[in-house]
């Protein structure tokens, strides 16, 4: 009986090796979950909601949010790779991987009686010297056009098929090239691309749109359905009659003074369209002969009501109602010119430019693209999917794939990827391993077979012999530190070692995983003890 | 918590009711059976022989249909995996409006393939590798297996022989007429710059036989006339997206009146508004008021005073499209619309139809820009599952209007393909020829199961169709009628849209590989509540909050 029992009967808590056992169990078996996520060629899960909602995912970040963990280690292991998650925008997989792996092979030693202490020093050691070896792998060119792409490609290549993921990552890239400043932006602000989405064709047919989408159209059947050379008005201006704030009425004395009343009542915002309508005709009417014809689109946050709608449609105009705030932000930044809080001093200078505006329409929803901007600053990505779970799956790899190019931009440097990192850091914490002394080379050892398990787990998911590619690879590896030459990485379509592979990771996506491994994994170790204080609904718990 | 006996993994890390499949045999080969438990239940209703489905819903509705489209809306599937295949036939209906049964069955062929060939010892990632290229291959080759060209879209009997097999499918025995009513239909709308379904109405009117079905050149409303005049010819319509009534102001107004002269003034005063307002309309030639609102008693007079008809829509879609019918846009307040915004029309009339009565808009002549299919018949089910197949018959059309070529009807496409397939199989000698042969045989199903419906020996009629096939190089079809005589699609006129077929098949395929492609399914503890669907109301019209 131990003491908390005495203080409180109903608390429950596991010792020593059983707590070691319990938090290793707990990181393997989250591991095996995600295992056959990891790489190009993982698998799809099939994750139900309990609305019955289906999503089909490759993410393991996804995986982490819609499992319901409760096992309090795997619970917390997820936690950290959400953490990371939302600072990186990938690796949640290979941290869960990389965690597990290295807690097991910490078993292995403290079954053999190495007390847990002995092998987190050296786990310190070798994490010190890996992050540094990590360091010394940072490619000196500038990283830049096709880098980028191909750093997009190698992140959403492993959140989806074949040659949907090089679609997806040509658009990404061009995205992030897009809204940059100027060469020489290396943060640009990626809220400044939209994500829109559309239940439509298939997922190949997702487009990178120079311009906005919103998803709603025109209010009136006549109003134009396409137009060229618009101007863009965006304003801030209710059109439509508003009822004061304190209660007010009128007294009339005969029909003709009630309608005289509508009149005045309608006259009040008529008034303000026509301004609007003056400005337009200003612009867009008697063009001089030989001048394309020009278009004008009103997009308002506020509200229009139809009988200002039916003005607009005479005069071929295209009005919106009721955007969202945040589009007027982007219209701005997409279009040009500026959002206008009163029609009294509308000039040509306020208007935005746009290509082409155009409304689709898909069953009941309405589609306005507003595109071919002028040197836009936000763009739109419009992810197309037969399904909602498609659509979904394929904005989460966009999303991270955008991610990836932007830490990219940010770090400077690319680390090699397909194992490439893991099998060269392997060789060189070899040789670590033989330089130190004393007991702590087993926490080295233990800590260098951990990094093994992403190409392992990669190789297992392509369908290839693990342990043979594995020493294939080291001996490459190895090959290639005489020699000098790239670290190599693992070709899936072959099986074979491979140096020039242009895969590419992030080095910050890296640097996270592995002071997430060493940091969980650490503290995970020490813990001797754990206690679960009597909770009061306990009878819910079948544990 | 996780100090007592443990149990497998996934029960410990996950909360309560939380369930998790994993793997070939638990996940991969369990979609599978859900998927064909799904599949058994629609391939009797598969081909123009084939069952209907008497389907009660969860609010009550009973269908008596084959339409795969509407079984599958209605039973309200669970499994993940299922539902994965609804998704997909509805991603087929809802960009072709037909094919749906075809896409089911076709999935659920591969993925009995696929078992087939994962019980072989081949790994699901190889079989989706092998059908993706094959069907690449496929894909590539389909436009030689287009057999004619829908050419004329003018004419009536030409249009109707590319739409029977469609329309034959739903319902064989009245598929020739039905098909007819659709063409007329079809050729009166289609017009550049593309054809939109919308433009042709189904009105069904219970009672007297389908013979009786007719095609009308305008618009019909169940509703009756607001006014004494009941039919007008030469008819100028004003069109008014608001109520026929006194506008209500928008700030509170209030009637002043210090003594019983002024309150006797008001009202004189009103109705003479009222009366220069219908006056002016009754002026300006206009014989007939369409608002999308209430008529009010003092505009009812004055409508009936000057011999005006009034007709009360209720549904602001129906204004619209007969705004569209009749080139006039619906003003959105009371008032003289100027003379290019009055709509044309020759006849205007209010009649009855077994009882029930009908307002007719029409139009003289063979062309105009809304046709109405009134369908007559006994019972209402037996009418809407003849609309279902109007439905489909009217996206055919719209599918053959983007793309005019055409496939042989019948099953004979499907065995073309079967027969391309297994000839790719033999020139293959990587392990992928196993792949292949399956990918054929699931492409044999679909005629086999119009075969087997018909009554007749399947694997009899198949083998028949294939000598056949060589013999002649034409293309051939199951014959419903006789076993022992293939049908020759040319001479039938059998066809089946091209872009629906490669849809369907695009569809099948994609659903296939997903389904395979999943090896872990991962299921929260179904949420409490009331059942959603127990109270949705669905709103045909949508609550769009437009002009109207």
């Amino acid at each position: 009986m131990s003491a908390i029992s005495c203080l409180n009967p109903k608390a429950q808590l596991a010792r020593h090796a059983a707590a070691l056992e319990l938090n290793i169990t707990g990181a393997r078996g989250l591991a095996a979950v995600m295992k056959s996520n990891l790489g190009p060629k993982g698998t799809l899960k099939m994750l139900v909601t309990g609305g019955g909602e289906l999503k089909l995912t490759k993410d393991g970040n996804v995986l982490v949010h819609e499992m319901q963990i409760r096992h309090p280690t795997a619970s917390m292991i997820a936690k950290a790779c959400t953490a990371q998650n939302d600072h990186t925008g990938d690796g949640t997989t290979s941290t869960v991987l990389l965690i597990g792996e290295l807690l097991k092979n910490a078993e292995n030693y403290v079954g053999e009686g190495v007390h847990p202490h002995i092998l987190t020093e050296g786990f310190s050691i070798a994490h010190k010297k890996a992050l540094e070896f990590l360091g010394s792998l940072k490619n000196k060119d500038e990283v830049d056009g096709e880098l980028l792409l191909e750093v997009a490609k190698s992140s959403v290549g492993t959140k989806l098929h074949g040659g949907l993921a090089d679609h997806i990552a040509e658009i990404v890239y061009n995205a992030v090239q897009t809204i940059r400043q100027g060469p020489q932006d290396r943060n640009p602000d990626l809220h400044m691309i939209e994500l829109q989405q559309m239940l439509l064709d298939n997922a190949e047919d997702t487009k990178f749109i120079k311009g906005l989408v919103l998803d709603h159209g025109g209010r009136h059947p006549d109003m134009p359905k396409s137009l060229e050379n618009a101007y863009i008005l965006t304003c801030n201006v209710s059109l439509e009659f508003e009822k004061t704030e304190v209660n007010s009425g009128f007294f009339y004395k005969s029909a003709e003074e009630r309608e005289k009343l509508l009149q005045a009542e309608r006259e009040f915002i008529t008034r303000r369209v026509h301004k609007i309508i003056e400005l337009k005709k200003k612009l867009c009417d008697n063009l001089p002969e030989g001048e394309k014809k020009k278009g004008f689109v009103v997009i308002n946050q506020k509200g229009i009501d139809p009988p200002s709608l039916d003005l607009f449609a005479k005069e071929g105009i295209l009005a919106l109602r009721r955007a969202k705030r945040r589009n007027m932000e982007r219209l701005q930044l997409a279009c040009g010119g500026e959002a206008v809080n009163s029609v009294d001093d509308l000039t040509e200078e306020s208007l935005g430019y746009a290509g082409t505006v155009y409304e689709h329409v898909v069953g009941e929803d309405k589609f306005t693209f507003i595109e071919d901007c002028k040197d836009p600053k936000s763009v739109t990505i419009l992810i197309k999917g037969p399904y909602r779970h498609i659509v979904a799956q394929v904005k989460d790899a966009v999303h991270d794939g955008i991610r990836a190019v932007a830490n990219a931009l940010r770090d400077q440097t690319v680390v090699p990827g397909a194992g490439a990192f893991e099998i060269a850091a392997y060789v060189y914490l070899q040789n670590v391993v033989d330089e130190t002394k004393g007991r702590s080379k087993l926490g080295i050892k233990a800590y260098a077979e951990a990094l093994l398990v992403i190409p392992k787990t990669l190789a297992q998911n392509a369908g290839l012999d693990t342990q043979e590619t594995i020493v294939k690879l080291i001996e490459a590896q190895q090959e290639a530190d005489k020699n000098g030459t790239p670290p190599v990485g693992l070709d899936l379509a072959t099986g074979e070692p491979q140096d020039d592979l242009s895969v590419w990771d992030n080095y910050v996506v890296k640097r996270s995983s592995l002071n997430a491994m060493y940091d969980i994994a650490k503290n995970l170790l020490e813990v001797d003890e754990v206690m679960q204080a009597g909770m009061s609904n306990l009878k819910h718990q079948q544990g | 918590m996780a100090l007592s006996v443990p149990q497998g993994f996934h029960s410990r890390f996950m909360k309560d009711g939380a369930q998790a499949f994993k793997g070939v045999d638990e996940a991969v080969l369990r979609n599978i059976e859900a998927c064909n438990e799904l599949a058994n239940q629609l391939k009797t209703a598969h081909g123009p022989a084939g069952m209907m489905k008497l389907i009660v819903n969860d609010i009550g509705k009973e269908f008596i249909t084959a339409d795969a489209a509407t079984i599958l809306k209605n039973l309200d599937i669970r499994h993940p995996a299922a539902k994965l295949l609804v998704m997909a036939a509805d991603a087929v209906d809802s960009t072709t409006g037909d094919g749906v049964n075809t896409t089911i069955l076709l999935t659920c062929a591969l993925l009995d393939g696929a078992v087939e060939l994962i019980n072989m010892g081949l790994k699901p990632v190889e079989v989706v590798e092998g059908y993706l290229a094959t069907y690449a291959k496929v894909e590539k080759d389909f436009p030689n297996f287009s057999i004619a060209n829908a050419d004329d879209l003018t004419n009536k009997e030409s249009v109707k022989n590319y739409l029977r097999a469609a329309v034959l499918s739903k319902n064989l025995s009245h598929g020739n007429l039905i098909a007819g009513l659709i063409a007329e239909a079809c050729i009166q709308v289609n017009r550049l710059p593309y054809f939109n379904v919308d433009n042709i109405r189904i009105v069904k009117v219970p009672g007297g036989s389908i013979r009786d079905s007719l095609v009308i050149n305008g618009m019909v409303f169940s509703r009756v006339a607001e006014t004494d005049k009941r039919s007008v010819t030469n008819a100028k319509v004003a069109l008014f997206a608001c109520a026929f009534d006194i506008t209500q102001t928008e700030t509170k107004g209030t009637v002043l009146m210090s003594n019983a002269n002024e309150l006797m003034e008001f009202s004189s005063n009103e109705e003479k508004e009222v009366e220069r307002q219908v006056k002016d309309l009754s002026d300006n030639g206009i014989n007939i008021v369409v608002a999308a609102g209430k008529f009010g008693d003092l505009y009812l007079h004055y409508l009936n005073k000057y011999g005006i008809m009034g007709v009360r829509l209720v549904s602001k879609f129906d204004l619209r499209r007969l705004c569209r019918m009749l080139g006039a846009p619906a003003q959105a307040n009371i008032c003289t619309p100027s003379l290019d915004h009055v709509g044309i029309c020759d006849k205007v009339a209010q009649s009855e139809l077994s009882g029930q009565p009908i307002i007719t808009f029409s139009r003289e002549g063979a062309s105009g820009s809304i046709a109405s299919i009134v369908l007559r018949g006994p019972t209402t089910s037996l009418l809407m599952d003849i609309e279902r197949a109007v439905d489909d018959g009217i996206n055919t059309f719209k599918a053959l209007t983007r793309d005019n070529r055409l496939v042989g009807g019948a099953g004979a496409i499907e065995l073309q393909i079967a027969r391309y397939v297994t000839y790719l199989s033999t020139k293959n000698t990587t392990s992928q020829r196993f792949v292949q042969k399956l990918f054929s045989k699931a492409f044999e199903e679909i005629p086999k199961y119009i075969a087997a419906n018909a009554g007749h020996d399947a694997l009899a009629a198949l083998s028949l169709i294939f000598t056949e096939q060589k013999a002649s190089n034409k293309s051939v079809g199951i014959n419903i009628f006789d076993a022992n005589k293939p049908l020759d699609v040319m001479e039938e006129n059998l066809f089946d849209s091209y872009l629906i077929k490669k849809r369907a098949i695009e569809v099948a395929v994609d659903a296939a590989v997903q389904i395979l492609r999943v090896d872990q399914i991962i299921m929260a503890k179904p949420a409490g509540g009331p059942n959603p669907n127990a109270a949705r109301q669905v709103d045909p019209e949508g609550n769009d909050d437009g002009m109207a």
